[in-house]
């Protein structure tokens, strides 16, 4: 009994180093997730947002992406638009925030494919976008792809994609 | 003269305030019993619900009248474990998930375990290999008439051929009263689909 309270104790122990080791030391596929939930929370907002905060939102928005990103934004029958570097980003951010009273943006489904010398990745994930007072969900797949720099992971393009071909 | 039945709220040994037949209820009659079932029970669930049966709940009209805006179902992930999935069937299909060097081995395994939260309810009305056209809001698989009982609403979508890789199935809603371009309809491929709408 002592050696299988042992062994379970043991393998407790084994348990919660591996756990912490990921905790501490997260691999690219972990940060980069991270940080696509840390977008989604600055790309929401709510209603009663001041100016500055709006453009302070808008300034952190656009600092997840790349100075020369491109977002290709392609829905048949919807909408098309390409949006080309930081500013343009900046300035929709801003557009959508003084136009709509409140969005709830999230990332539910993230797929990271990183690439094998770990310096760029690919991310295939679903946008959910609730606008504040709508009843449906703008749901979207999208693939982004990544670009480890000195300032972390920054998204270099965005895509839409379409989910049946 | 009535006589006094000391009961469990005043047994006087000062043990339960609880009326027996309540904990017994509650409990049951042998507590250890009682908490190693709730424990099954619980496991049971966690398995059938993690990996057996996705809750999901329709969001839009684009399965109506058949599978009504707000209305909540299952999907049974394992339907297709020994079959593949049949014409006429309600599936759902996932978003993302189609990278492709993360469709292999244990990130397969992976991926088939995580259950997607959003989800795609179409009905399949093609399988691999066929072609699908759409006249006069009528299909055709490989140039004959479909026949389809659950659409109950009219349609004058034209649609030309549509041939279906090995791996692909073609899918629709149930509503098609919408302009063609405005409804989501297309080739899934078998990997997307994540199990068979069920109740």
């Amino acid at each position: 009994m002592k050696t299988v309270f042992r062994f379970i104790l043991l393998a407790a122990l084994v348990a919660l180093g591996v756990w912490l080791w990921f905790v501490l030391f997260p691999g690219p596929e972990a940060v980069i997730r991270q940080r696509l939930t840390k977008l989604a929370r600055t790309a929401s907002f709510s209603a009663g947002e001041g100016n500055l905060a709006r453009l302070a939102a808008a300034q952190d928005l656009a600092g997840f992406f790349a100075t020369n990103v491109e977002v290709d934004i392609n829905v048949p029958g919807r909408v098309q638009h390409t949006l080309v570097g930081r500013d343009e980003i900046k300035q929709a951010a801003l557009g959508a925030r003084s136009t709509l009273t409140g969005l709830k943006v999230t990332f539910p489904d993230i797929n990271v494919a990183v690439a094998p010398g770990q310096q760029s990745a690919v991310a295939d994930l679903t946008l959910e976008a609730r606008i504040a007072g709508e009843n449906d969900s703008i749901v979207q797949e999208l693939k982004l792809t990544l670009q480890k720099t000195g300032d972390g992971w920054l998204i270099t393009r965005v895509e839409t994609v379409r989910t049946l071909s | 003269m009535p006589t006094h039945r000391p009961t469990e709220q005043s047994n006087g040994r000062g043990q339960s305030q609880v009326p027996r037949w309540l904990r017994i209820l509650v409990i049951g009659r042998n507590p250890k019993v009682t908490l190693v079932r709730a424990a099954v029970l619980g496991v049971v669930c966690f398995i059938v619900f993690k990996f057996g049966v996705l809750h999901i709940r329709v969001e839009g009209i684009s399965m109506a009248p058949n599978y009504p805006d707000r209305s909540a179902h299952y999907v049974n992930r394992l339907a297709y474990l020994w079959h593949g999935p049949q014409r006429g069937d309600v599936v759902s299909i996932r978003f993302s998930g189609g990278l492709t060097n993360a469709s292999v081995g244990i990130h397969q395994a992976a991926k088939w375990l995580a259950p997607p939260h959003v989800v795609l309810l179409k009905r399949i009305i093609g399988l691999p290999g066929e072609t699908v056209a759409f006249v006069n809001g009528h299909v055709f698989i490989d140039g004959e008439l479909l026949e389809e009982p659950y659409q109950k609403l009219p349609c004058d979508w034209n649609l030309p051929p549509e041939k279906l890789g090995p791996d692909e199935y073609f899918v629709v809603g149930d509503n098609r009263t919408m302009p063609l371009e405005l409804h989501e309809h297309g080739k899934a491929r078998r990997d997307q689909i994540v199990g068979k709408a069920i109740l």
